[in-house]
C-alpha cells in the first residue's frame, strides 16, 4: 500500500488544499461581503430564460448549434495546451500534425461560417 | 502465393519495427514510406476538405444565384471515388504496419476497400435519380458520404483500439447525419435520432471494454495484444476474467453495429425511416467493413479467447436467422422487409464467423460479396418501382404487382436477385449459401446450423411471395409507370450478369475470397 501513497500524495494535497480554498472564498464572501438581496439577484440566471416556466416549451435549435461549436473550438484548445507545453520534444512531426489539424478546423469553420451558422437573424 | 510468403517472413514482428515511427526521424524520410500506403486515405481526405470549400464558397455565393451543386458534386464525387479505388489497386507494397502500429496494410485491407469503392459507387449512380427526386438540396450529402467512406478505410485499417474507436464514429456520425438527411420528413429525424441514441450506446459499450481490456495490459495495440496472449493457457491465465468480460462488451458493439438479433431493434426503424438514397448506403456498404476489423480482431488477435465469443457467436447467429426469418414473413413495407432480410443474412454470416475456420472465413466473405451484388440488384428494383401514384409514399408489397406485365426485364433481374437470396440453385446465392453451411458443419456446428437450414427455408417463402406478386398479381389502379433510369438498368444488369456467372465460375471469387482470408490466418 506504500506505494499508493508515495504515488498519490501530491493529488491528496491537491485535493485538501482545493477543498480548503473553495470554504474559505465561498465562506469570505458570504460572511464579509455587504448582502441586499432583491428578486432579481436571487433568482437563478438561465441565458435569458425564465427558470420557473413548464419545461415542455419549445425553444429555439440555434441553441444547439451555438453550444456544438463551443465544444468543437473548445476542445482545439483542450489539444493546443498541451500540444504547446510538449512542442520541443515532440519534433517536426508533432508540430505538422498540429498544423494539419488546425488547417482542417478553419476549413470547418469557413464552412460554418460561409452557410451563415454564426449568424444568430 | 507472394502473400503467403509475407505472411511467413512477417509474422508481426521485430522486421515490420523498422517502419516504425521514431520521433526523431527525418520527416520527409518518414514519410516516403508511409505516404505510399496512405495515399488513397490521404487522397480522399484532402478530396474532402477541397469539396468542402468548394461548396461552401460557391452555394452561398450571391454573385452565381446560390447554385445547387447535387448533379456536379454527385459527378464529383464519384470521380474522386473511382480515383481512390484506382490509388488502392496501383498498391505495390503488400504487408506493412504503420504510424506505431496503429494502422495495417495487408491483401485483407486493400480488397476489402477496393470492394467498399465500387459498391459505394454503385450505391451512387443508382441513387442519384432518387436523390433529385426527394428533393434533398444539401451538398453536404455527398460529402458526409464520402466521410463515411474514408472512416470505413481507416476501420478496414485500424490495428489500434484508439483507431478503431474513432474510425468507427467518423463513419458512423456520417450515417446518423445521412439517416437524417430529409430535414422536412419527421420519419427521417426519427430514423437519424433513433440511429444516433442506439449507435452512441453502443460505441459506449465498445469504449468500455477497450478500457477494460487497458486498464488489464495497459496497451490498446493490437500487435501487443497479440503478443501478450498468444499460446495462453485460459484456465490458469491472471487476465482471463477481465479480458473475457472486455471481450464479451465489444463484441456486442459489433453485434449492434452490424444489427444482429437481439440487437437489431433500430436496424429496420431506420431502414424505413431515412430517405432510401441513404437506406441503400447503410444497407449494402458498411457490413463488410465491420467484419473484416472484427474478424482481424477475434480471430487473429484474440484467437486465445475463441471460446469466450464463440458461444456468443452462435448465440446472435440463431437468433438473427430466426427473427430475419419469422418477423419478415409479416411485414407489408419494402424496405422495412429488406432490413428483416439484412438481420436474417447477419445471421448467415456469423454462422460462418462462429466456424472460427479457413473455409469458414472464407466462405464468410464469399457470402458478403454475393450479398453486396445481390442488394444492388434489389435496390434498384425497388428504386424503378415509381408510378404516378405511389411517388410519395414508401413502397409497399402492392406496388410490385404485375411488374412483369409492364417490365418483363424488371421482373426478370427482380426474379434472379430474389431467387439468389433465398438460396435457389442455378445462382450464386446457392453456392454461398451452401459454403457457408459446409463450413459451420465442417466446425461440428450441426445444431446451430440445422437451425439456420429450416429458417432459410421459412425466408424462402417470403421471397418466393414476392416473386408471386410480381408476376400473378393483377394492379389495381391506372397508374402510369416511369420507365427505368438508365444507372439503375445498368446496375442492374451487371449485377444480375454476376449473379448468373459466379454459379458458372466462382474461381475469381473463390481465390479473392481465400486470399482475403488467408491474411487472417
Amino acid at each position: 500500500m506504500f506505494f499508493l501513497i508515495d504515488e498519490y500524495f501530491p493529488i491528496f494535497l491537491l485535493l485538501l488544499v482545493s477543498i480548503g480554498l473553495a470554504c474559505i472564498i465561498l465562506g469570505a464572501s458570504y460572511f464579509l461581503g455587504i448582502q441586499r438581496p432583491d428578486t432579481e439577484k436571487t433568482s437563478v440566471y438561465e441565458c435569458g430564460f425564465d427558470p420557473y416556466e413548464d419545461s415542455r416549451n419549445k425553444f429555439d435549435v440555434r441553441f444547439y448549434l451555438i453550444a456544438i461549436l463551443f465544444i468543437v473550438f473548445d476542445l482545439e484548445a483542450l489539444f493546443l495546451f498541451p500540444w504547446a507545453v510538449s512542442l520541443s520534444q515532440i519534433g517536426s512531426m508533432g508540430f505538422w500534425t498540429m498544423m494539419d489539424f488546425l488547417f482542417e478546423l478553419t476549413i470547418g469553420f469557413v464552412y460554418v461560417w460561409k452557410i451563415g451558422a454564426l449568424e444568430w437573424e | 502465393m507472394d502473400f503467403l510468403l509475407l505472411n511467413l517472413i512477417y509474422p508481426r514482428l521485430d522486421v515490420v519495427e523498422i517502419f516504425n515511427l521514431n520521433l526523431y526521424m527525418d520527416f520527409s524520410l518518414l514519410h516516403q514510406n508511409f505516404f505510399k500506403m496512405f495515399l488513397p486515405e490521404v487522397f480522399l481526405a484532402t478530396s474532402i476538405l477541397i469539396l468542402t470549400l468548394y461548396a461552401s464558397l460557391v452555394a452561398t455565393s450571391k454573385k452565381l444565384g446560390y447554385p445547387l451543386l447535387m448533379k456536379s458534386l454527385g459527378k464529383i464525387s464519384l470521380l474522386v471515388l473511382l480515383l481512390t479505388l484506382l490509388i488502392v489497386n496501383n498498391n505495390s507494397i503488400n504487408f506493412m504496419i504503420v504510424y506505431q502500429n496503429t494502422f495495417i496494410f495487408d491483401l485483407l485491407t486493400s480488397n476489402v476497400k477496393q470492394i467498399l469503392l465500387a459498391a459505394t459507387i454503385f450505391c451512387l449512380i443508382i441513387s442519384e435519380d432518387t436523390l433529385v427526386r426527394q428533393q434533398i438540396n444539401n451538398f453536404e450529402y455527398f460529402i458526409l458520404i464520402l466521410c463515411a467512406i474514408l472512416g470505413l478505410m481507416l476501420l478496414v485499417s485500424s490495428y489500434d483500439m484508439i483507431s478503431l474507436y474513432l474510425a468507427i464514429e467518423l463513419q458512423s456520425l456520417c450515417l446518423y447525419v445521412l439517416a437524417a438527411s430529409k430535414k422536412n420528413s419527421s420519419f427521417s429525424t426519427e430514423a437519424g435520432l433513433k440511429y444516433f441514441i442506439l449507435g452512441s450506446f453502443s460505441s459506449a459499450l465498445l469504449l468500455f471494454g477497450i478500457s477494460v481490456l487497458y486498464g488489464c495490459t495497459g496497451t490498446t495495440n493490437f500487435d501487443n495484444f497479440y503478443l501478450l496472449f498468444s499460446g495462453i493457457d485460459r484456465e490458469t491465465f491472471l487476465l482471463t476474467a477481465p479480458v473475457e468480460k472486455a471481450l464479451i462488451f465489444i463484441a456486442a458493439a459489433f453485434f449492434f453495429k452490424i444489427a444482429a438479433a437481439p440487437f437489431h431493434m433500430w436496424s429496420p426503424d431506420v431502414y424505413e425511416g431515412s430517405p432510401t438514397s441513404s437506406t441503400i448506403f447503410f444497407a449494402v456498404i458498411p457490413k463488410i467493413a465491420l467484419f473484416a476489423v472484427f474478424l482481424r480482431l477475434f480471430q487473429t488477435i484474440f484467437s486465445s479467447f475463441e471460446e469466450t465469443f464463440l458461444f456468443a457467436l452462435i448465440f446472435f447467429s440463431i437468433s438473427s436467422v430466426i427473427v430475419g426469418s419469422f418477423v419478415a414473413l409479416r411485414q407489408k413495407k419494402l424496405k422495412r422487409l429488406l432490413a428483416y432480410s439484412s438481420i436474417s443474412h447477419v445471421g448467415y454470416m456469423l454462422l460462418a464467423f462462429s466456424a472460427n475456420s479457413l473455409e469458414g472465413t472464407q466462405s464468410l466473405f464469399f457470402y458478403l460479396i454475393v450479398y453486396m451484388i445481390t442488394s444492388v440488384c434489389i435496390w434498384s428494383v425497388v428504386l424503378s418501382l415509381n408510378t404516378t401514384t405511389n411517388m410519395e409514399r414508401s413502397k409497399t408489397l402492392i406496388d410490385l404487382a404485375s411488374v412483369s406485365n409492364f417490365n418483363p426485364m424488371l421482373g426478370f433481374t427482380a426474379m434472379l436477385a430474389f431467387f439468389s437470396l433465398a438460396g435457389v440453385p442455378p445462382l450464386v446465392g446457392f453456392f454461398a449459401k451452401m459454403e457457408i453451411f459446409v463450413s459451420a458443419l465442417g466446425s461440428s456446428l450441426f445444431f446451430a446450423s440445422l437451425i439456420a437450414i429450416l429458417s432459410s427455408v421459412i425466408s424462402s417463402y417470403y421471397y418466393i411471395r414476392l416473386i408471386k406478386t410480381m408476376y400473378f398479381e393483377k394492379r389495381e389502379d391506372n397508374s402510369f409507370v416511369f420507365s427505368v433510369t438508365y444507372p439503375c438498368a445498368f446496375a442492374m444488369g451487371l449485377a444480375s450478369f454476376f449473379l448468373l456467372y459466379l454459379f458458372l465460375n466462382p474461381t475469381l471469387l473463390l481465390l479473392l475470397t481465400q486470399k482475403m482470408a488467408l491474411c487472417l490466418f
